[in-house]
């Protein structure tokens, strides 16, 4: 059991179980601006690569991120004040049999009817009628004010090829809050996909006023890998390019985190590309916290958990010292046993680790690290 | 002797060794997840170099970041350097931002273990 309290433990397993079950998932939170939305372009793309999927379908789904992308962004760019509760929202999940690309944004009550009206048109209209009311509105050109978002949402029911889904949840008298939800290229049936469409919105509705209690930015639930770790690490230094000091301290402690996971992880799922694990941020009266979660085999726990008590116990000096004898010791050299992650996470983050063990089967056991920073 | 270049990836750093011209220099970032086998051949470069070095070799490390895997690699590019300083003038000139007070200790911590002459320049 962990010496630190464990904050939003229960988050963090509910976490896990979702991980569980979907094969990806990445939430991202804040303000929106073009780093971040390239990395998160970037990070999708490491992650559709390694799947069996039709390229068609990872075109469409690629097509429908960066139109949400853009939406967000425009909608972001008109706001005068950005705050906890109309901070931009993305969400991409893969599940077993789809993929499911959720955008929110705050905007005005008294634009709902406006946008109801066009998304109940666009979703009245078969393949061929969007198409030509897409040229028919391009052409117009002035649908809306907003620099072509009315194409815009024209363009995500075609690529998707099925109807849009969203809600309006109201933050205010003034403000409300706009969920657009794509569920690309289902061809079930209709009454099927509306069922699933709606128990899925509720559930991004669910965990989004999760996120806004918890004040969490980021949220990443795959493959780690290299690759997408570098992509992680992309996202946190465009969040954080206003916060010099904090992004270079951040940077350095997801870095070790997730390549702990790359490095120690375990992968008992039949998915390749790398250890499943997921990673995300909170912060909380100024205080970021990191976390990780993933899954290790049963005879690494306890060497694990003795480092983790021992860098704990550690005053700095010691910990400074035991740094210093694992770098300059070179009798094994081997990447992955330099013993020294786990020291330089505590040194960085200058508090004490807060971990939690839980069993999961003969085999594995799911290991959540949470570093305050 | 040959010069060693080596351009930047999104993980790993630029690398010039080039004794003609005495320019030595790391830069950008080092965070591969297989730090030996990039370092393997910057060791042994240096370990040639060590066979006749210039009179003087002043080594920039110009890092943005590294993980704990380079950091170990880098201490084994300094010991060498270290044994060139026992028969020629060495000098680290250890550069960073000033908003990355890490780095800065990361440079001070390998100054106290391997007796080279460090210079700690702010960016």
């Amino acid at each position: 059991m962990a010496e630190n309290k464990f904050a939003n433990l229960d988050f963090s397993l509910s976490l896990f179980d979702a991980m569980q079950k979907d094969n990806l998932s990445y939430i991202y939170r804040g303000i929106f601006n073009q780093q971040i939305t390239d990395s998160i372009l970037a990070l999708t793309e490491t992650n559709l690569q390694n799947e069996e999927q039709s390229s068609k379908m990872k075109k469409r789904v690629y097509a429908i991120m960066v139109e949400g992308l853009q939406n967000v962004t425009r909608h972001q760019n008109e706001k005068k004040i950005i705050d906890n509760d109309n901070l931009g929202l993305f969400v991409i999940k893969r599940t077993e049999e789809r993929y499911y690309i959720t955008t929110g944004n705050s905007t005005e009550k008294t634009s709902i009817p406006i946008i109801s009206k066009l998304i109940k048109k666009i979703n009245s209209l078969d393949k061929d009628e969007l198409k030509v009311y897409y040229k028919q509105v391009l052409n117009e050109g002035k649908l809306s004010n907003k620099g072509g978002a009315g194409l815009g949402l024209i363009d995500m029911a075609r690529k998707s090829g099925n109807k849009l889904s969203y809600r309006f949840i109201d933050i205010d008298d003034i403000n409300t809050y706009f969920y657009l939800h794509t569920i690309p290229s289902l061809t079930n049936d209709e009454n099927e996909f509306n069922k699933i469409a709606k128990e899925s919105l509720d559930n991004i509705v669910e965990i989004h006023n999760t996120l806004n209690i918890e004040d969490i930015r980021l949220i990443y639930n795959g493959m780690l890998n290299q690759e997408s770790l570098m992509g992680l690490l992309h996202t946190i230094e465009g969040h954080m390019s206003d916060i010099p000091d904090m992004k270079n301290k951040m940077f350095y402690i997801v870095l070790e985190m997730l390549q702990n996971i790359v490095k120690h992880g375990n992968n008992p799922t039949n998915h390749e590309g790398g250890n499943p694990g997921i990673f995300f941020i909170s912060q909380k009266n100024g205080e970021y916290l990191l976390n990780t979660g993933n899954y290790i085999s049963i005879d690494k726990v306890d060497d694990l958990k003795e480092k983790l008590k021992c860098v704990n116990k550690l005053s700095d000096t010691e910990l400074q010292d035991y740094y210093a004898s694992s770098l300059m010791d070179f009798k094994i050299n081997d990447d992955k046993k330099t013993g020294l992650g786990i020291i330089d996470l505590r040194i960085k983050s200058t508090n004490k680790l807060s971990y939690y063990f839980k069993p999961i089967n003969k085999k594995y056991q799911f290991f959540a690290l949470q570093i305050k920073l | 002797m040959d010069i060693l270049k080596i351009v930047k990836t999104s993980d790993t750093p630029n690398v010039t060794l080039d004794s003609n011209n005495n320019i030595f220099e790391f830069s950008y970032r080092s965070l591969p997840e297989n730090a030996i086998d990039f370092y393997n051949p910057i060791l042994d470069w240096i370990e040639e170099y060590s066979k006749n070095p210039n009179p003087e070799t002043i080594v920039n490390f110009k890092l943005e970041y590294f993980n704990t895997a380079s950091a170990k690699q880098i201490a084994k590019v300094l010991l060498q350097l270290f044994e060139i300083s026992k028969n020629a003038k060495v000098k680290i000139n250890w550069h960073y931002d000033k908003n990355d007070s890490d780095m800065l200790a990361s440079g001070q911590r390998y100054s106290k273990l391997i007796n080279l002459d460090f210079e700690f320049i702010e960016e």
